[in-house]
C-alpha cells in the first residue's frame, strides 16, 4: 500500500521544482511510471525509497509515513519493506550469487533461509549459478538475480528503475512478467518507472509524468 | 554473513592491492623492529660486556682503543704498562678488585689473555668442567672457543704470536687446557685464558732466543714484568670522580671509564641505526599511502556497491565497520608478517655475523619498545581508515544510484 500526496523536490542549486502526481494504490497494485529522460523518474523513485527529502509532500508506504522517521529508522525500514531493481548493476561485485542474497538478508536484519534462497533462484532459473562469481554471469542471469535481490526480504513495495532498458523485446518481456509474479506472490507494490514503452501493455495502471 | 565476512570477501576479490598493501606494510614494520632489536641488542652487548669493570689503566694513547682491546677484546692494545706500577695503583683503598690482563698472543683467531684467577669472576664465569689454573702453560677455554674449536680438557696447542691468525711465527711451548668456562654471553666466551705467568714465559722464550746475553731474569720474577692493561672495579662511586684524574695526571699510564667510552663509540654507530630507523618511518608511512590508497580507491569504484548495500538496510556505520575490518585485517597480516619477517632477516644476519666477528647474543626486544611500534602502526593504519571512510560520510546513496554504468 503506497499513498503519495502532493510531493515536491527540489535539488540544491537548482531552480526547477518537480512536482508529483498523488499516487493511492492498494494491496498487490502495480503501477508502470512513464516519462522521458530528464523529467525526474529516478530522483521520483528515489524519493519513494526514502534515499532522497522531498520539500514537501508525504510519502506513506505500508501506514508508515517515510520522511517523519529518524534516518537509522528509516535505513532500517527501506532495508526491510523496500526492494530495489536497477537497470544493470544488481549486487555486490565480490560477493558470489548466495551471499549476496545472505548479506542482503543480514543487513535487512531478517533471518538467513537458504531454503528460501534455493527456492527464489530455482524459480528464476538460477540456480545453477548459486556460488559463481557476478563477473561470470550472462546479462539475462544477473537481471534475474536482481529480481530475486529486490524479493528476497519481501518487501512492501518493490521499486525498479528503467530495468528493461538495456534488454531485447524478448528478455523486456520476460523480465517484467517475473517482476510482477513475484510482486504478486509477496503482495508487494510493484512501481516501474521506465521509458520504454514495450512494456507498456503489460501493466493495467499507468501514469505518465 | 556479517560484516566481517563481507569484509573478507572484498579483500580476498582484489588480491594484488590487499597483497601489495601487505608486503609494504610488513615491510616497514620489520624493518622497524629489526632495526629496534639490533639496536637493543648491540648496547646490551656493550654494556653487558663491560661485566664489573669501572675503569681501565693502561698505556697512553687512544682512549677508545685501550677499551676495545682491553674489555672487548676488539682491538690491539696501546701498548703496555709495567705490572710493578699497576700494582701500585691496586692497592688504592677506591679499588675492590684489580684484575691484569696480558696479551700478545692467539690460537686460530682467538685471543689468549693472560691474567689472574679474578678475570673470571668479572664476568661472573663458572667452569663448566676442568679445574682452575695451577700452573703457567695451562689454560682455560671459553665456551665459544671450546665449542668452535672443538677443543677438550687435556688437548694441547700452540699459539701464535700476535692477535691475529697466522702460521708463520708460532710459539714453541705448548699449552695445554685444564677447564672450560660455562656460557655466560660476554666476552669471555670467546677468550682463551691463562695465568700471566704463561704470557710472559712464552715470551721470555722468544726474547731469550733473540737475545742469548739476557741474565737473571728468573732471579725477581716480576721485576720489569709488563701487562697490557689492568681492570678495576670500584669499591665506591666516588672513585669515578678522582681516581682516573689522578692517573692520568700524576702516571705515564692512562685511566679510562670504559662504560663513557662505549656510549661514545654508540653514539657514533648510532647514527647508522638511526638512519635506518629513518627509512622504515619513511616505508611506513608509504605503506600507509598504500593503505589509505587502496581504501580509497575500493571506496571510490565500488560507491555503487556501497549504496546498493545502503538500500539493502546497511547503515553508515556498517559501512564504515566494513572498510575498517578491511584496514585492520591488512594491518594485523602486515604485522604477523613484519614479525615473521623481522624474525628471519635477524637470524639469517646474525648467521653471517657469527662466522666473521663470533659473537652472537641478539637481545629480545624490551616490551615497551615493542608496544610502541605497535601503537604507531595503530595509529598510522587508523589514520589512513578514517581518511579513507571520509566519503562514506559524505557519500550521496541517490546520486551515486543515479550514475550507474
Amino acid at each position: 500500500m503506497v499513498q503519495i500526496d502532493r510531493l515536491t523536490f527540489q535539488y540544491k542549486k537548482e531552480k526547477h521544482l518537480f512536482s508529483f502526481p498523488n499516487i493511492d494504490l492498494k494491496e498487490r497494485e502495480n503501477l508502470l511510471i512513464i516519462g522521458k529522460s530528464g523529467i525526474g523518474k529516478t530522483t521520483f523513485l528515489h524519493l519513494l525509497a526514502g534515499l532522497l527529502t522531498p520539500i514537501s509532500g508525504k510519502i506513506v508506504i505500508g501506514g508508515v509515513d517515510i520522511h517523519s522517521i529518524s534516518h537509522s529508522e528509516l535505513d532500517k525500514f527501506r532495508g526491510q519493506n523496500i526492494g530495489l531493481v536497477f537497470q544493470k548493476k544488481h549486487a555486490i561485485q565480490s560477493l558470489n550469487v548466495v551471499e549476496n542474497l545472505q548479506a542482503r538478508l543480514f543487513l535487512s536484519k531478517k533471518s538467513i533461509s537458504n531454503t528460501k534462497i534455493d527456492f527464489l533462484l530455482e524459480q528464476l532459473d538460477i540456480s545453477d549459478c548459486k556460488n559463481s562469481k557476478l563477473n561470470t554471469l550472462s546479462e539475462g542471469q544477473l537481471q534475474r538475480l536482481g529480481i530475486v535481490m529486490a524479493v528476497i526480504h519481501n518487501p512492501q513495495v518493490i521499486l525498479a528503475d528503467e530495468p528493461t532498458s538495456s534488454l531485447d523485446d524478448e528478455s523486456c518481456t520476460i523480465v517484467i512478467e517475473l517482476l510482477i509474479k513475484q510482486a504478486k506472490l509477496t503482495n508487494a507494490n510493484l512501481i516501474v518507472i521506465t521509458h520504454d514503452h514495450r512494456i507498456k501493455s503489460l501493466f493495467s495502471n499507468s501514469i505518465t509524468l | 554473513m556479517n560484516i566481517w565476512k563481507i569484509s573478507l570477501k572484498n579483500i580476498k576479490s582484489k588480491p594484488l592491492y590487499t597483497f601489495s598493501s601487505i608486503f609494504i606494510l610488513a615491510l616497514s614494520i620489520a624493518l622497524l623492529l629489526g632495526i629496534r632489536q639490533l639496536e637493543t641488542s648491540f648496547k646490551y652487548q656493550m654494556q653487558n660486556n663491560l661485566g664489573k669493570i669501572d675503569l681501565v689503566i693502561g698505556a697512553k694513547g687512544s682512549p677508545l682503543q685501550l677499551v676495545l682491546a682491553s674489555v672487548l677484546h676488539m682491538d690491539n692494545p696501546t701498548g703496555n704498562i709495567l705490572y710493578e706500577d699497576a700494582k701500585k695503583i691496586g692497592k688504592s683503598p677506591f679499588i675492590k678488585t684489580a684484575v691484569p690482563i696480558s696479551y700478545g698472543d692467539n690460537y686460530k683467531g682467538y685471543k689468549i689473555v693472560g691474567s689472574t684467577a679474578n678475570f673470571a669472576t668479572l664476568y661472573d664465569a663458572k667452569l663448566e668442567k676442568g679445574s682452575a689454573i695451577k700452573k703457567p702453560m695451562e689454560v682455560i677455554l671459553g665456551s665459544t672457543v671450546a665449542e668452535q674449536l672443538q677443543l677438550k680438557i687435556g688437548d694441547t696447542f700452540l699459539s701464535s704470536h700476535g692477535l691475529l691468525e697466522n702460521d708463520i711465527d708460532i710459539h714453541s711451548e705448548h699449552l695445554t687446557i685444564v677447564g672450560i668456562y660455562q656460557p655466560t654471553n660476554k666476552t669471555i666466551d670467546r677468550l682463551i685464558v691463562t695465568s700471566l705467568e704463561s704470557i710472559w714465559d712464552v715470551h721470555e722464550e722468544a726474547e731469550h732466543e733473540k737475545d742469548e746475553n739476557h741474565l737473571g731474569h728468573h732471579e725477581n720474577h716480576e721485576k720489569g714484568k709488563e701487562i697490557t692493561s689492568l681492570l678495576v672495579s670500584f669499591r665506591s662511586p666516588s672513585a669515578f670522580l678522582t681516581l682516573p684524574r689522578k692517573i692520568n695526571k700524576d702516571t705515564n699510564m692512562q685511566a679510562v671509564l670504559p662504560k663513557y667510552e662505549l656510549e661514545k663509540l654508540y653514539r657514533y654507530t648510532g647514527v647508522g641505526f638511526k638512519t635506518i630507523s629513518w627509512i622504515a618511518y619513511m616505508i611506513l608511512i608509504i605503506s600507509c599511502i598504500t593503505i589509505f590508497v587502496s581504501l580509497y580507491k575500493m571506496v571510490k569504484e565500488r560507491a555503487f556497491d556501497l549504496a546498493l548495500l545502503r538500500t539493502y538496510g546497511a547503515s553508515n556505520f556498517q559501512l564504515t565497520r566494513m572498510i575498517a575490518y578491511e584496514g585492520l585485517i591488512i594491518g594485523l597480516l602486515a604485522f604477523l608478517l613484519g614479525l615473521l619477517l623481522s624474525k628471519a632477516g635477524l637470524y639469517f644476519m646474525l648467521r653471517i655475523m657469527e662466522t666473521e666477528y663470533q659473537q652472537n647474543t641478539l637481545q629480545k626486544l624490551p616490551l615497551q619498545e615493542f608496544l610502541q611500534i605497535v601503537l604507531l602502526v595503530v595509529v598510522m593504519v587508523t589514520f589512513s581508515i578514517l581518511l579513507a571512510i571520509y566519503p562514506i560520510m559524505k557519500m550521496n546513496i541517490s546520486t551515486t544510484l543515479s550514475n550507474e554504468k
